[in-house]
């Protein structure tokens, strides 16, 4: 079975900023690291890979420093990774993405599985995965909390809040994997030196044959006008009597007066 | 912080999230059982921190000074007494790697990654001085006979291999290694200290215990060298399991000096806390800075020796220091054995006597600025 597994760098969490002009998040001299979702959808991938063969492919698209997550994907255990990257994806927003990583997919050639985390914990869309399935015309199994595989194929279950439920997917398909799918666990020093000492394959815009027009910021029509944290409200507490029919009658009252009852 | 590498990031933001989520919850029970307990202990050997120093052939992952000292920053944030177990560890594979004979290396060295070796020079008659130590080995055709006790030794009855310093002649001194399995080999008892009290100090005794020739470390009568290059390692670490100790006790510190309010203030706005805070933080960066100095220096191959005894001096005194300081800010909350402060200025106190008295170090920093200049 042939899998590759995107990642995402995301800044430290406790570092993240935001440009007060163009509304993007700076990147620009943080230290990065994997996207905290993306290390359960290697090892999805990686558990796969053990029970049935095949490769692993991690990859990325961003700057050289994004080199990064990819090594770390290779400490966790995957074959070979690949860098998208090239002026030409800058400023890409999730649909440029996904369209540029489903042109990567496609040049791999005879992929059988697509792998993301849920979403990245910078921009927190959760839309990249899905639009690269939709690109590829592939099935999707979102916010993944278990994967099997059986003689009749892979089967996941989605959890979205309280429900929960299972599909069978056809592959090739696209999977997003949240926390509940796996624990990666720590990598090991020695898996750190090695994902270092493979080499990275960079691809950019001429080798993935892709449209120039659906590419970074000509292929962006997001616009994100203002981002704003959400505003706390305090509503002052009002204390009921005490004595059950008297708090009920007051209660009542209460009600009345706002139209509820 | 001392920049690192990629991979040296990549490692130290695995220990920073290893010693959150594994050793930091342990801190106070680590302290209270006196162990860091065997589920801990298999947890930092599967995640392959005992080979993390260890060059690849012997199936570590060959990190350099500089990660390594990271490592033990990062892993003493957390608990001190897991961070020196590794340090006792890692100062022996040193001393092994620059002295060891390949075949002994061969031999011994893959299983580095899986068991605990340790170096030992005090005896009851004392330590840093060794003309008062009464082990001995004697050269019998192709083997050497070791006889002696040895005792306060780092990790002494967790360890399985030790590096014993001992007298080849009445004035000579040299290091062998030796196995917990050999004959005449035996474990004493374990110290019952005040600070550190997670990390095993234990006692052992040779009688008559027979080991191949390759098990000389250097040459004979390089004992002497081979002990002192052994304490510039231990100290470069102990510098840094200070400087993690200051880290913990500054995080405690600033913590509830925030949340808690007197005559309706926050204990930061108040000039007495805020020249404290600062003390400590000032405390973290110079003990900082020191280590990494020292690690850095080691890691280019040039002399380390002074500025890893001035992290271990500075760093120790400094420990013990703003551990008061906090204690002093948390008030009553500080005094009280239900609080970690206490044990951190314990485990703080040991860093001025383990791997050499402070006061024998500045002997050694007086002696090589005496050298430099006259």
């Amino acid at each position: 079975m042939k899998i590759v597994v995107c990642l995402k760098q995301v800044p430290e969490t406790n570092q993240v900023k935001l440009d007060p002009v163009t509304h993007n998040l700076i990147r620009q001299g943080l230290a990065g690291r994997i996207n905290p979702f993306d290390r359960h959808a290697v090892q999805a991938a990686l558990d796969l890979k053990a029970q049935v063969g095949g490769e692993v492919i991690v990859l990325s698209m961003g700057p050289n420093d994004n080199e990064y997550c990819l090594r770390e994907g290779l400490a966790m255990g995957a074959d070979r990774a690949i860098l998208l990257s090239a002026r030409a994806f800058a400023g890409s927003d999730t649909l440029a993405t996904g369209y540029t990583l489903s042109q990567a997919i496609r040049k791999i050639g005879a992929v059988d599985l697509a792998f993301f985390g849920r979403q990245a914990v910078d921009a927190d869309t959760g839309q990249v995965g899905p639009i690269v399935a939709e690109f590829l015309g592939w099935p999707q199994l979102t916010l993944a909390s278990q994967l099997t595989w059986t003689d009749q194929g892979l089967q996941g279950v989605r959890r979205l809040g309280a429900l929960a439920q299972t599909l069978a997917v056809p592959l090739p398909a696209v999977v997003t994997a949240t926390r509940e799918l796996n624990d990666p666990g720590y990598l090991q020093p020695r898996q750190i030196k090695a994902g270092f000492q493979q080499p990275i394959l960079t691809w950019n815009e001429v080798d993935l044959e892709a449209d120039p027009a659906r590419l970074g910021v000509a292929g962006s029509p997001t616009v994100v006008r203002k981002i704003l944290a959400p505003q706390t409200k305090t509503v002052p507490t009002q204390y009921l009597n005490p004595d059950p029919q008297a708090a009920v009658a007051e209660l009542l009252t209460a009600l009345q007066a706002k139209n509820l009852l | 912080m001392v920049e690192l590498t990629a991979a040296q990031l990549m490692l130290h933001q695995m220990v920073q999230e290893f010693s959150a989520n594994e050793v930091r919850p342990h801190d106070m029970a680590i302290d209270r059982e006196r162990s860091f307990g065997s589920d801990l202990y298999r947890k930092l050997v599967d995640t392959g921190f005992l080979g993390l120093m260890l060059p690849e052939q012997y199936g570590g992952a060959g990190f350099d000074a500089v990660a390594t000292a990271q490592t033990i920053y990062d892993l003493a944030v957390g608990n001190a007494s897991v961070a020196v177990t590794l340090e006792g560890h890692y100062k022996t594979l040193d001393q092994l790697l620059k002295y060891g004979q390949p075949s002994l290396l061969d031999r011994y060295l893959p299983s580095a990654t899986q068991r605990i070796f340790a170096f030992s020079m005090t005896e009851p008659s004392g330590g840093s001085d060794h003309s008062t130590l009464g082990s001995t080995a004697v050269r019998q055709g192709d083997h050497w006979v070791l006889n002696g006790n040895k005792i306060m030794i780092t990790n002494g009855g967790l360890a399985e291999v030790y590096c014993v310093l001992v007298k080849t002649a009445p004035t000579e001194f040299s290091v062998f290694l030796v196995d917990q399995d050999m004959p005449g080999f035996k474990f004493g008892k374990q110290e019952n200290f005040l600070g550190l009290t997670g990390t095993p100090i234990g006692e052992i005794f040779m009688e008559n215990v027979v080991v191949p020739a390759d098990h000389l470390l250097g040459k004979v009568g390089q004992g002497h060298e081979i002990g002192d290059n052994a304490h510039a390692d231990a100290r470069v670490l102990m510098g840094a399991v200070a400087a993690g100790i200051i880290e913990h006790e500054l995080e405690l510190a600033v913590d509830y000096a925030h949340q808690r309010k007197s005559g309706g203030q926050r204990l930061t706005d108040l000039q007495a806390i805020q020249r404290k805070i600062a003390d400590i933080a000032l405390a973290k960066e110079t003990t900082a800075l020191l280590y990494e100095e020292a690690a850095r220096h080691k890691a280019k191959g040039q002399p380390y020796a002074e500025i890893a005894a001035m992290a271990k001096t500075h760093g120790s005194r400094q420990a013990v220091r703003a551990g008061d300081d906090t204690l002093q800010i948390y008030a009553g909350y500080g005094y009280s054995l239900d609080y970690p402060i206490e044990h951190l200025i314990r485990d703080a106190r040991a860093l001025e006597i383990a791997e050499g008295t402070v006061e024998k170090m500045r002997a050694e920093i007086t002696q090589l600025e005496v050298a430099q200049r006259i």
